[in-house]
């Protein structure tokens, strides 16, 4: 199993933040959809992966000691060629150097640039008195400003699913406001679903924030993500 | 079934009660409030000055729980705080049935001899299996064998609704409110702290009790709130469960840890778990009485079209904002039931549309009922809302004697043959005590009444997302 490595390696080193390219690999052993993610722990890699993946494509810093990767300079988006990504993977190494010295690299990851979407957040935090619970909204400023968010308890139900994604004010969005691509709501019940039922079978995990996830028609697709593991 | 059903139902049916520690300056309050208890009542007191007061009131006293020649099923306890482990201790030796404390001072005082105390009596009782209510609470109120905890609260028939409740107030208040609008209690406890036994404990007892169909609470926090959840959830799917919660506020979650010491944990939360355990979310003791009387006395409806009757237009105007504002339709009525009201209703100074506005068409009875038949009718409608303001009922009385009580009479006649839910919407104006009067008439009769158009919609508001939500179960 992908995870229970990963999770003992984490615990290995001490550390319970795991990277991104880590808590996606997750994501995907229990059947979430996620960004394809390579990583690359040198410009030549960095290359090499990108020309297998096929242009544009993103590079992000890997770190576990960096929790915001856009503000120390660790993301670079829309690379078309080999050169962009040669130089991308340059920058991103000499920001960080200038940033955050003491950051331990581990490379870069290499990832297709999504189409863009209705962008919507899935979280799960853990209660003192409650235990698990999942936070749904929409991505960007909405989240941020409105607080347009809903919670349940874990394990949901699928009427619970159903209901918490309704339940928010920007709900018309997601129906596809105004002749924007509507988002694909039984995929987003579902997603919640398994959401609940993975971080239900391991209560090791703290905290999971999976943000963005690019809402389309048909599907969904998580865009970035973050597992955090107890002490 | 589960083990602690079993356990509590020997606390909430006691056959011999015993007070710890009741006294004169208290009014001997706790033994005069079991004057109609259908079983034995033993007193426990050593000091000498309460001797005379207790045999007055014809009680025998022993000096410990341990002399009394009999089994005992529940004990009340009223001592100091610090004599308290002492009379757990006696209440396991004695193998008592449970014991509830009114005795406060433990972990909500917060100060190092209280959360001491109550740490000290939570272990014994914990490690003896002893049921013990409290601290901190007045316990369980059973009327149907006159176990109460205040002399105000009646006895005999029970009813059919279940109360647990953190607070004592609230739990009394309750019943004395519920009394009157046509609530009566099947069993009730105030829990206090909740040292050894929880929410989770009591909503299972209630949960399995045959008397019980409806269950409201009052709760500051839980301590296992999985537990809680679970237990709810599975609950909630059999009865209609309502939870009033207090601490609802951040600045309320102080209070909850300076009255019952608990962790009132975040309002959103709450409001997430109710909702999905399809759980009713009240504020306020008046919702809940309110909401209660809806589900008890109104018909079952998930419909969302009000059929509105007035007294009087300033009335048909508000009502109409009112149920409006609580997200009901309104709607025009049916070509049909306008063709009705043309032949008998005097449209000089009323109106018919949807609101009604009667005015002019009183004192005649038949023709309110016969407007009550039409709305009823109406495929357009379904639930009908009648204003009956208690000063001109009385004044119609002045005319024409008995009016009101022909008009109830009608009303319970035309509840029986109707289909849809009828509620009455009772102000009270200046008159208070004249309309807590009328209201207690129309519950006997079956007709849920509310003492505001607003009070009355969320209500009804209240009641029909229930129904919803239980038909999607």
């Amino acid at each position: 199993m992908v995870m229970d490595e990963i999770i003992a390696a984490a615990r290995k080193e001490d550390r319970t933040s795991l990277t991104e390219l880590e808590s996606k690999q997750i994501l995907k052993e229990v059947g979430i959809n996620t960004t394809e993610i390579r990583l690359a722990r040198s410009k030549e890699e960095a290359v090499a992966r990108s020309q297998e993946l096929g242009f544009p494509v993103v590079l992000k810093i890997v770190s576990p000691d960096i929790l915001h990767k856009t503000d120390v300079g660790g993301v670079k988006l829309s690379l078309n060629n080999k050169e962009d990504v040669g130089n991308a993977y340059d920058e991103i190494i000499s920001m960080i150097k200038k940033h955050q010295p003491s950051a331990k690299i581990q490379g870069v990851s290499v990832q297709p640039m999504a189409r863009p979407a209705t962008e919507v957040i899935i979280g799960m935090s853990k209660d003192p008195q409650f235990g698990p619970v999942l936070m749904f909204g929409l991505g960007g400023i909405l989240v941020e400003i409105l607080k347009d968010i809903s919670f349940r308890i874990v394990p949901l139900t699928r009427r619970d699913a159903n209901e918490m994604i309704r339940e928010i004010k920007g709900y018309p969005i997601l129906e596809g406001y105004r002749g924007q691509e509507p988002a694909n709501i039984a995929v987003l019940e579902q997603l919640l679903l398994k959401v609940s039922e993975f971080v239900e079978s391991k209560p090791e995990i703290k905290e999971l924030d999976i943000n963005p996830i690019f809402a389309y028609r048909d599907s969904a697709l998580a865009i970035d993500a973050r597992v955090i593991l107890e002490p | 079934m589960k083990d602690i059903v079993g356990r509590l139902d020997r606390a909430f049916n006691p056959r011999s009660v015993a007070v710890v520690g009741d006294k004169m300056e208290m009014g001997y309050m706790w033994l005069r409030s079991l004057a109609n208890f259908q079983g034995r009542v033993y007193s426990v007191q050593i000091d000498e000055k309460e001797l005379q007061g207790i045999a007055a009131l014809g009680v025998k006293n022993y000096s410990s729980l341990l002399d009394i020649p009999d089994e005992v099923d529940y004990v009340i306890v009223a001592v100091p705080r610090a004599v308290a482990p002492k009379i757990v201790q006696h209440c396991i030796q004695k193998n008592v049935g449970s014991v509830m404390l009114f005795t406060s001072g433990f972990a909500e005082s917060n100060t190092e001899e209280g959360i001491r105390l109550q740490e000290n009596i939570t272990e014994m009782a914990r490690e003896a299996h002893l049921n013990l209510i409290g601290p901190n609470c007045v316990g369980i109120f059973n009327p149907k064998i006159g176990l109460r905890h205040t002399t105000d609260q009646y006895w005999g028939d029970g009813g059919n609704v279940g109360f647990i409740s953190q607070s004592g107030t609230h739990a009394t208040f309750f019943t004395l409110v519920g009394e009157v609008n046509g609530i009566r209690i099947s069993k009730s406890v105030s829990y206090g702290n909740a040292a050894v036994l929880d929410a989770a404990d009591y909503l299972e007892y209630l949960g399995e009790d045959e008397d019980t169909k409806i269950i409201g609470m009052y709760i500051e926090g839980v301590e296992n709130g999985r537990q809680f959840f679970s237990c709810l959830r599975e609950i909630a799917r059999r009865k209609p469960v309502l939870i009033w919660k207090g601490g609802g506020t951040d600045e309320g979650t102080r209070a909850t840890a300076s009255h019952t010491a608990s962790l009132a944990g975040p309002p959103l939360l709450w409001d997430a778990l109710i909702k999905q355990c399809g759980a009713i979310k009240v504020d306020n003791l008046d919702e809940m009485v309110d909401t209660i009387q809806a589900l008890l006395y109104a018909k079952p409806t998930t419909g969302n079209r009000v059929g509105l009757v007035a007294m009087t237009g300033g009335q048909s105007v508000v009502i109409t904002d009112a149920f409006a504002r609580a997200g009901f339709e309104v709607p025009l009525l049916t070509e049909r039931s306008y063709r009705e009201f043309a032949s008998f209703f005097n449209t000089i100074g009323s109106s018919y549309q949807n609101p009604l506005d009667i005015s002019s068409n009183l004192p005649h009875l038949d023709r309110i009922i016969r407007c009550l038949d039409i709305l009823n009718d109406d495929e357009r409608i379904d639930v009908v809302v009648l204003d009956l303001p208690v000063v001109f009922m009385t004044r119609i009385s002045w005319l024409i004697p008995n009016f009101f009580d022909d008009l109830i009479d009608a009303l319970s006649l035309y509840k029986e043959r109707s289909a849809k839910p009828l509620l009455a919407i009772l102000i009270s104006a200046h008159a208070e005590s004249e309309a807590i009067e009328a209201r207690k008439k129309l519950v006997a009769r079956g007709i849920p009444s509310f003492p505001s158009f607003e009070r009355g919609a969320n209500a009804l508001k209240k009641a029909v997302a229930y129904y919803k939500s239980a038909a999607l179960q």
